[in-house]
């Protein structure tokens, strides 16, 4: 916001002209904003339509106003399935960003290849989900996998991994884990690169140590960065679904059954699209909400 | 050069009179059989990931050569097939004229929404029907099972696959086991075989749910009840010998299985036991192909096959399932989509499906070819168990519309037992849970 | 630094040591994880059925072999999935760059938060909600036959990563060029045209990259939307949990030619990559 700060104190006239301007930009966000709303809101609509019948895809449909909606709050698996999504994504956001937070004060030293670790570190975010799902699937064989094998070497019993209902969802976050730390490392690191030197020589002078330092200079300056990271984590985490339909399918029974999967059993496996529809306004409610309410957050950051 | 035109007229006579038969051919082509009518014509076919469809995809090229019709043959896992079909026929428009169609599950639903062909009408039709074409040779039990209750044949039948007992016999020699002949008998065998230490267990099954439904029922058919609904069509899961069955799934799948299996379908355990850890298998003879492959299966030349073990009734049935292939209706190419079927489920593959173990042919004639079977790599022992599973066949599934709905629900309910709930309180709550869902359904029919 | 004095200088190189090995470590912890799970990949994929379920597994085959990649070439029409994946990212990818880039620049001048936020909106939305009504429409314009589908849907993933990126480029540029150029008389569009665009030259590449690398590792919308010929390579590679199960080499070497374009784009690139995505952060969502 350096740039406003600009604007403002700039000569009066050149910023008559800019605000001239103004308006004459909106032309420029038209396109995308026409794209963006057509293969959206089009198909929200229909959706919203089709949420208030009882549809089967082949078979009769007919009008049953909020019906789908009440039915959705009593069915106890749909609420099993926000429990579930809950659960993975808290553990999901959380373990990525301390995770994240660590690697992004780590790469900010100079170190002999830190490009090439840097290069290595991030390349699991831009791996394909889906092959590195089914590799993923090969190394959790509970036989003939490497992952059992490596937990042998270091004197662990073997895992259940995806094959067990209790250890089904702390797997998935570990695939997602790995998957996703990058980001939050890269976002968090774009803040340190941009962090000013002079409070942490003052604190030097003043005797603080590193540990002091970081909690008292860093960590404040950096918030911004992290509460964005906080929010994008958040957000996917939610949307999570690649990875847990590759792999199982909201197995074993339905242990990973988080609201995304459940909505797809319900369009494309049972053929509900009723209520699939409603299921898919609750979801995007809630996902909305949440990200009001992270921004929020961070405008009440931003002005600490 | 005199000659040379008397030649070349000649020669142009010869061609004038050669191409009358031609035309008199083609003005007979309305009432006679060409397998080459609808030559440039362009298909597209949908199949489900399995021998059978990979034998099919292989042999696209024969058809191709056959007929001149370009054949477009995709080959998918057969979860993601179901789904797609059934969108595509509920779109109205379906990119496909050729789709496999589990019986076992879609088969009301298609029929009900009378989403495939009639291919009575196709075969009536001695135009685009080869003569050699021999309908009579399809099995009874398999054209009534692709029968519709209003009549309609709307898929031309095409495999069936019988549950059997798959077992290692070296295993079960070096510990001087019998094959099991029932299913109490078959888990103390099992609980005798499994040596957790050797990464040996003695039994092998589905626990994925959905598709668990399938080994639950081979266990519920050696009960007195055999059936998922009753005569009325209502649910019956959640009876004593419902229980019982599940009580055995359960024991089978917790005690004397690889840790694991409560995530495996047909494929893992397939790897299982052919990797040679585990003793037996109890799933689709369908599935027999690889393992006398000695390229992949460390049991080829080890594997024994016999009858599904009885329960606790008189009665002794295996699962039956089955596929036939259907036409859609809307299709605009249902004469070259015929000119398909006729060519896939002919004499030929049909027996190519049977000698590389790659299912059970709906036809007859496949079985009466001594010649193929004594080339084939699968010991005799297999034809034998195949022969006798036919006529202790059963469905394995309820003929309702909302299969899929019905195996997830049952299913998930199965795979919690084997993590240690109750059978009981799991079937009664599935059971509850799909009731509703089932009594919808029959009233919208 | 008056503690440190009192130390002898062999102690404190001593430390230095210590702390440099503690933090190389620590780093080398911090990429294991990426660097084995993609070595493993590349063992998978080139040892035989038998080496790849031997157990205690096997890292470096005895007789490594290229079959497995030739199955995935031989028995699927690996190449043309390989080109519907092509030409779905570089669509998708440029289109939206036509229009995102001057969205970016629209939203950048304007401060226009609300129309950022409508785009990014999109970014929140889960891929499912509109992929029924979607698929419904595209099977009544008898569309589905063909790629449009597919490019058309992956823009909701394309455009707002362009438009993001580009609104914290535009955002970074001085005023001060294309104040003049507008003084010297130029429309606002030259003005974006000839000065801004050139200047953020740097911020397209990374959006183009950024843009075309999650396009190409989109599943979700091939998936419900392809049909046998139109499938993308992510959708093709699930399909290929064949019938022989465990096939672990021809999977492996069928996931990681999926996955090589990017991996080799991300290490080539990797510079725009992390410049583009740290700056992003900057200015945020």
């Amino acid at each position: 916001m350096m740039q406003q700060a600009e604007t403002i104190t700039a000569s009066s006239s050149k910023g008559a002209r800019a605000r001239n301007y103004a308006r004459h930009y909106g032309w420029f966000i038209v396109p995308a904003a026409v794209v963006v709303l057509a293969v959206i809101i089009f198909p929200w609509i229909f959706t919203i339509y089709v949420s208030a019948h009882d549809w089967h895809l082949g078979g009769a449909r007919s009008w049953v106003g909020f019906d789908n909606y009440i039915k959705l709050f009593s069915d106890s698996r749909f609420g099993w399935a926000m429990l579930r999504t809950l659960f993975y994504t808290v553990l999901s956001v959380i373990f990525p960003m301390i995770l994240g937070l660590a690697a992004a004060l780590a790469f900010n030293h100079k170190f002999p290849l830190r490009g090439l670790a840097r290069t290595i570190f991030i390349l699991p975010m831009m791996a394909t989900p889906v092959a590195v799902a089914l590799v993923w699937t090969m190394t959790f064989h509970p036989q003939l996998g490497v992952l059992n094998w490596l937990l042998a070497q270091v004197g662990l019993p073997p895992s259940m991994w995806i094959y067990s209902a209790n250890t089904v969802i702390p797997t998935l976050v570990m695939i997602e884990v790995w998957h996703w730390t990058p980001l939050v490392m890269l976002l968090i690191l774009g803040g340190l690169a941009s962090l000013p030197i002079d409070p942490y020589e003052a604190a030097k002078i003043d005797g603080a140590n590193g540990w002091q330092a970081f909690r008292h200079i860093t960590l404040p300056l950096l918030m911004p960065f992290i509460v964005v990271a906080l929010i994008i984590r958040c957000i996917d985490a939610l949307k999570a679904f690649d990875t847990i339909y590759v792999i199982t399918q909201g197995g074993p029974g339905s242990a990973s059954e988080t609201i995304n999967i459940f909505l797809y059993l319900q369009a494309f496996a049972f053929y509900n699209v009723g209520y699939a529809s409603a299921v898919v306004v609750v979801f995007f409610a809630i996902i909305l909400a949440l990200a009001t309410l992270l921004l929020w957050t961070r405008q009440r950051v931003k002005m600490t | 050069m005199a000659n040379h035109i008397t030649r070349r007229q000649a020669l142009g006579a010869t061609t004038a009179l050669l191409a009358a038969p031609a035309f008199v051919r083609q003005a007979n082509a309305q009432s006679r059989f060409d397998w080459r009518r609808f030559a440039g014509d362009r298909i597209e076919v949908t199949l489900q990931t399995s021998p059978r469809g990979l034998l099919l995809q292989r042999q696209n090229k024969e058809f191709e050569d056959l007929t001149g019709i370009r054949c477009g043959i995709e080959v998918v896992p057969e979860q993601q097939h179901r789904q797609k079909v059934i969108i595509e026929y509920a779109s109205g428009r379906p990119s496909f004229d050729v789709a496999e169609m589990s019986l076992h599950v879609n088969k009301r639903q298609i029929g009900k929404a009378r989403w495939n062909t009639d291919i009575k009408a196709l075969i009536a039709d001695q135009s685009i029907t080869a003569p050699d074409f021999d309908f009579a040779d399809f099995g009874a039990g398999m054209v009534q099972y692709a029968t519709q209750a209003d009549g309609r044949m709307d898929s031309l039948p095409a495999f069936a696959d019988y549950f059997i007992l798959y077992y290692n016999k070296e295993l079960l020699a070096a510990r001087n086991i019998a094959v099991p002949t029932t299913w109490d008998g078959m888990f103390e065998a099992a609980r005798a075989l499994t040596e957790p230490s050797r990464q040996i267990y003695g039994h092998v099954g589905r626990g994925l749910k959905n598709a668990n439904v399938v080994l639950w029922s081979s266990y519920l058919l050696g009960t007195a009840q055999r059936d998922m609904i009753n005569a009325n069509r209502q649910l019956i899961t959640d009876t004593d010998d419902a229980i019982w069955a599940g009580e055995m799934y359960k024991k089978f799948l917790r005690d004397v299985s690889p840790p694991g299996s409560i995530g495996f379908n047909w494929n893992e355990c397939q790897t299982t036991f052919m990797q040679g850890r585990a003793a037996m298998w109890i799933d689709g003879i369908g599935f027999a192909a690889p393992l006398e492959d000695r390229q992949r299966s460390r049991v080829a030349g080890k594997v024994g096959y016999a009858l599904v073990p009885k329960g606790r009734s008189a009665s002794h049935h295996c699962c039956l399932f089955g596929a036939g292939y259907g036409i859609s209706e809307t299709s605009r190419k249902k004469g070259p989509a015929w000119l398909y079927l006729q060519w896939a489920l002919g004499k030929e593959n049909q027996l190519r499906m049977l000698t590389s173990g790659a299912g059970v042919p709906a036809r007859s004639s496949p079985f009466g070819n001594e010649a193929a079977i004594a080339a084939s790599t699968f010991p005799r022992e297999f034809f034998q168990t195949l022969g006798e599973s036919a006529k202790i066949a059963r469905a394995g599934l309820p003929e309702i519309v909302p299969v899929t709905q019905f195996r997830d629900v049952i299913g998930a309910a199965l795979t919690n037992t084997i993590s240690g709930s109750d059978v009981a309180t799991e079937l009664r709550r599935a059971t509850a849970e799909f009731r509703p869902v089932l009594e919808q359904s029959e009233r919208e029919s | 630094m008056i503690v440190e004095a009192k130390r002898s200088p062999a102690q404190y190189r001593l430390r230095r040591l210590i702390g440099n090995i503690g933090f190389g470590f620590s780093v080398l912890v911090l990429i294991s994880p990426a660097i084995l799970f993609f070595l493993w990949m590349l063992s998978l994929s080139f040892k035989n059925e038998l080496d790849n379920t031997d157990w205690p597994p096997v890292f470096i085959p005895q007789s490594p072999t290229l079959d497995n990649y030739r199955e995935v070439f031989a028995r699927n029409d690996f190449l043309r999935f390989a080109w519907n994946s092509i030409v779905v990212s570089f669509g998708a990818t440029g289109i939206a760059l036509l229009i995102g880039v001057p969205a970016g620049y629209g939203i950048a001048k304007m401060h226009a938060m609300r129309a950022a936020a409508l785009i990014l909106i999109a970014r929140i939305t889960p891929g499912l909600s509109y992929l029924i009504p979607l698929f419904l429409l595209f099977q009544w314009l008898g569309m589905t036959g063909t790629l449009t589908p597919i490019v058309i849907t992956h823009l909701v993933i394309t455009v707002p990563i362009v438009v993001w990126v580009m609104i914290s480029f535009f955002e970074g540029l001085p005023p001060e060029l294309e104040e003049a150029a507008l003084v010297d008389g130029a429309s606002i569009w030259q003005a974006f045209r000839y000065v801004a665009m050139p200047l953020a030259r740097p911020g397209i590449t990374v959006a183009t990259i950024l843009s075309f690398i999650f396009s190409w590792n989109n599943f979700i919308f091939a998936m419900v939307l392809a049909g046998r010929e139109t499938r993308t390579l992510p959708v093709a590679v699930n399909n290929m949990l064949t019938f022989e199960q465990i096939a672990w080499g021809p999977l492996s070497a069928a996931a990681l030619l999926v996955t090589a374009p990017v991996l080799i784009l991300t290490l080539v690139a990797q510079k725009q990559i992390v410049a583009g995505l740290t700056a992003g952060g900057v200015k945020g969502a």
